[in-house]
């Protein structure tokens, strides 16, 4: 029933700001770690394991160039096992909207808000991504077109305008304490990888399903590349120490920008510049969890889901953490990995398990090429 | 007296409704009475075919129409046979010459010609043939066409005997002269402009576009006021489907009137909850001809000089013809300008509100001290002082329209001494209000589409109070909440924010920079477009290679040409 098409570049712009706001905006995620100066590595790990989760999941919805992971997954592991994944897929994308708004929401307040309730902030941002959604999925990914350059303008300006302060020996010594640092900071980013699952659902409404992977690789190259260059600025700039121990770094370093005397302290227009990605963001999560219960639920149209999982979503968002420490503990290696590898990697896995006993048994991939998967 | 029984049949008959029909029928033949309602006269006159009695022919006209004093009726007598005849015109449609020269010819001509024996539809035959072969001609047949055939300029000749009337073409309308375009002029560029007239706003076009291919599909629209209303377009350039679209959408038009082209755009375009212009509207020919090249189409109305567009993008609106005809680099700049005020005049207000309630870190020091000084005693928060301000502009601009040209200045003087020097002075506004309020006036005025302007007028009082209520949180959100719907919209399947969004690059030449006319080897990718290629590539202006041939063997110098 989906007639509403969009381009692998507007996939790739997506992917792009989806991975690239959330990353920037919580760029404590890299620093509660302890790789601290060499954070950047660690940017560089979280990317080879991204493209790997890409694979994974990009992997699978190309096989299946027609259908959402709800409809394939209960192909796959029958009824009753497709639909628990589903469910944790449902999770995933209501969690991470969730989580994402409240850290948006929670760096306006403490930014320049401070008087303004937190529900508020929540709601209009919701508001709004509901009402891209509404429009549907051409309209998110033309806005996407829209904000790209703009969005890339704002990050290349912040990041260049902050190089006054940036110090090299703030990134040294490398390598000091080996590896281990810097693979226990690269667990979450590289956890937050599970964004991804939202191809699980814009593959089929790719004009070439077929180019879905390097598409999704591409924005995950570009985003990673974005991730490395924001935590060597940070942490030139800042410190290793206050880089890591900051709620929002990003933000503090665009606080030390000043490019002139007249032009200072434009953090508020940076946080406004990331706004215009999270947007996206949210747009797309909305997208998927709604396409994904009409889908569970039998309902041919997902816009009537829209308002009642907009509602819950700000409801979740403003309950499920007490404040922003609670959010941070969130994405600590040893709770947010697991998690992520639970929802994601895990049912995942099995998906492509079913996916091989089914299908090479009967003569492998040459097979598969050929015929394409029947409904059943 | 049976068509008027079926008409009438419906409705309920009374004593007093009989007693007058009774009346009516002693009377002798009436066509029509005063209790007929407009669309039943309507109905009567379609229904009324000449006879072949000249007397009553003239009866029911004058029935019908009221006998109005603009309505000429010459009667004389033409052929050898004496037949009686009348010429029938209206004042103002008809050029006075050629009336006078066709009386001449059937007057005078019919006897000396040898024409004339035969009485009635010959007689009429004849005159067509033999005396009027110069003027266009056409019959007429019932009482409605004879009026059209009026009101389209013609002299129609009905003579005795004949059950047609045959009219010829003396069209003589006087329209005010092609001048340029008020409200889009150029400094570079052709310097007409279209007018009230259909077919010399289609001859403008055609003056530009030669080729047969440029064709014209008439509609006469509306019941009452039968407005000619035309689609132009270039036959396999614009995409069938769109033309068709376009063609369905005019011709489903059912109303009484059409005034304006304002009329049709509310009935053809996509989206009627729009606040930006879903069609192009222009009084410049040029801009006109530009579109109809690129494969779009034209809808051209009679009585009035706005020209409709379709399908329209975003980009268009702030492209001036100028830009296209000034070297690129000024056009490029003029361009980006124009795209940086139109960004002033929707957002400014709004973010000097926000920045001073909420981020008053943005501002350097030094300025917000002025700021703070200038504002110290005014009485009013700064979001009432913006809106009072851009309110008081917003009545100054309207007043300016509607006022008598001899009463202009001295509002002019009232509005900038009286109001805005005043208000300073008593304390009521800050001197960086006013600053604020005329540099977003002066941007708005460089919006070359003037209905775009008043989409970004209404926008700026949003903004205003997002601003002041949630500060730059507040313009983001409305500024996200305008893409996406403008990003949603569409202007006759066409996304209005292409080539943006979608992203189509190769529009990308004719978007904030404009490339050489010799790189502009592609026409703008619409719907359906046929023929992407506009001229072949490699026309890039060099010296000519034989001269520099020449110029190495040192046989020639280039200046001696």
């Amino acid at each position: 029933m989906t007639t509403e098409k969009i381009h692998n570049r507007q996939l790739v712009f997506m992917l792009f700001m989806i991975r690239s706001t959330v990353t920037i905006a919580t760029l404590p995620v890299l620093t509660t770690g302890t790789a601290e100066q060499d954070a950047w590595l660690s940017a560089i790990v979280s990317l080879a394991a991204t493209l790997l989760m890409i694979l994974l999941i990009g992997g699978l919805a190309v096989k299946f160039p027609e259908e959402t992971v709800f409809e394939y997954s209960r192909k796959l592991l029958g009824k009753t096992g497709g639909t628990i994944i589903c469910f944790f897929f449902l999770w995933i994308f209501l969690n991470t909207a969730a989580t994402e708004v409240r850290i948006y929401a929670e760096l306006l307040k403490i930014g320049f808000l401070p008087h303004t309730p937190l529900i508020f902030l929540i709601s209009s941002m919701v508001l709004l991504a509901a009402v891209a959604v509404g429009l549907g999925v051409e309209v998110i990914a033309r806005t996407a077109d829209a904000l790209f350059f703009s969005y890339i303008f704002f990050i290349a300006a912040s990041l260049l305008g902050a190089l006054k302060g940036f110090d090299f020996i703030n990134l040294q010594p490398v390598l000091s304490r080996g590896f281990g640092p810097v693979f226990s900071s690269a667990l979450t980013p590289a956890a937050l990888g599970n964004q991804n699952l939202v191809l699980g659902v814009l593959v089929p409404t790719l004009t070439t399903p077929r180019k879905a992977i390097p598409s999704a690789a591409l924005a995950a190259l570009l985003s990673g590349i974005v991730l490395i260059l924001s935590t060597i600025t940070v942490v030139g700039v800042l410190g290793p120490k206050i880089g890591s121990s900051s709620l929002f770094p990003f933000f503090l370093m665009t606080k030390a920008i000043e490019i002139s005397r007249f032009v200072e302290r434009i953090e508020a227009l940076v946080v406004i510049a990331w706004g215009l990605g999270i947007f996206i963001n949210f747009a797309v999560f909305l997208y998927c969890g709604a396409r994904g219960v009409s889908q569970l639920a039998k309902i041919r149209d997902y816009r009537p889901l829209i308002g009642p999982m907009a509602v819950l979503w700000v409801i979740l968002s403003v309950h499920t953490y007490d404040d922003f420490l609670d959010l941070v503990k969130f994405f600590q290696p040893r709770v947010f990995f697991p998690h992520s590898m639970i929802t994601t990697v895990l049912p995942y896995l099995l998906l492509w398990a079913a996916y091989l006993i089914r299908h090479a048994g009967r003569g492998g991939k040459k097979y598969i090429r050929k015929r394409r998967i029947k409904p059943e | 007296m049976k068509w008027l029984n079926a008409l009438l049949g419906k409705r309920t008959r009374t004593a007093k409704d009989r007693a007058a029909k009774k009346e009516l029928e002693e009377d002798g033949e009436n066509f029509t009475d005063h209790r007929l309602d407009i669309s039943e006269r309507e109905a009567v006159a379609k229904s009324l075919s000449l006879t072949k009695s000249l007397r009553e022919n003239l009866k029911m006209i004058r029935e019908i129409t009221g006998a109005p004093g603009d309505l000429t009726i010459r009667e004389f007598k033409s052929g050898r046979g004496q037949v009686e005849t009348v010429l029938l015109h209206l004042e103002g449609f008809v050029d006075n010459k050629l009336v006078e020269n066709i009386l001449r010819m059937l007057g005078l001509g019919s006897f000396q010609a040898p024409v004339g024996r035969g009485a009635g539809p010959n007689l009429l035959q004849e005159f067509r043939r033999r005396l009027l072969q110069s003027a266009e001609t056409k019959e007429v047949a019932t009482v409605d066409d004879l009026w059209n055939a009026l009101t389209n300029g013609y002299s129609v000749i009905l003579c005795h005997g004949s059950a047609t009337g045959l009219a010829c073409d003396t069209w003589g309308f006087k329209y005010r002269n092609i001048e340029e375009p008020s409200t889009e002029s150029t400094i570079r560029g052709p310097r007409d402009g279209f007018i009230e007239s259909f077919y010399t706003n289609v001859a403008l076009l055609r003056k530009r576009i030669k080729t047969p291919n440029l064709w014209l599909e008439e509609f006469t629209l509306g019941s009452l006021s039968r407005t000619k209303v035309g689609i132009l377009y270039i036959k396999g350039l614009a995409s069938e489907e769109l033309v068709q679209e376009v063609r369905q959408r005019v011709s489903r038009i059912k109303t009484a009137a059409i005034l304006e082209s304002g009329y049709i755009e509310d009935f053809i375009e996509d989206n009627p909850f729009s606040i930006f212009p879903l069609l192009f509207q222009t009084e410049r020919p040029d801009r006109v001809t530009g579109c109809l090249l690129e494969g779009r189409v034209a809808v051209i109305t009679d009585n009035t000089p706005f020209v409709l567009v379709a399908p329209m993008d975003f980009p268009m609106l702030l492209q001036a013809p100028d830009d296209y005809y000034e070297k690129i680099f000024i056009g490029s700049f003029l361009r980006l300008l124009r795209y940086f005020a139109f960004g002033i005049s929707v957002f400014l207000p709004g973010i000097y509100v926000a920045v001073i309630i909420f981020h008053n870190e943005l501002l350097q020091a030094q300025l917000l001290l002025r700021i703070a000084a200038a504002k110290e005693g005014v009485p009013f928060p700064v979001v009432a002082e913006v809106f009072l301000m851009e309110i008081l502009f917003e009545l100054l601009r309207e007043a300016g329209i509607r006022l008598p040209r001899a009463i202009g200045p001295a509002i002019s003087i009232v509005g900038a001494l009286v109001l805005g020097d005043a208000a300073i002075r008593a304390g009521l506004v800050s001197p960086p209000v006013v600053i604020i309020v005329s540099l977003t006036a002066i941007a708005s005025f460089t919006v070359p589409t003037f209905s775009f302007g008043i989409a970004a007028r209404l926008l700026r009082f949003i903004f205003i109070f997002l601003g002041g209520a949630f500060g730059l949180f507040g313009i983001q959100f409305g500024g996200l909440l305008v893409l996406i719907y403008m990003s949603s919209v569409r202007s006759f399947g066409y996304p209005y924010l292409a080539p943006v969004a979608p992203r189509i690059l190769q529009s990308f030449k004719d978007l904030a920079f404009r490339a050489w006319w010799w790189r502009m080897n592609t026409r703008p990718l619409l719907l359906g477009a046929r023929e992407p290629v506009r001229q072949p590539r490699g026309q890039q202006p060099r010296p000519d290679i034989e001269e520099e041939e020449k110029e190495k063997t040192g046989k020639g110098r280039k200046n001696d040409h």
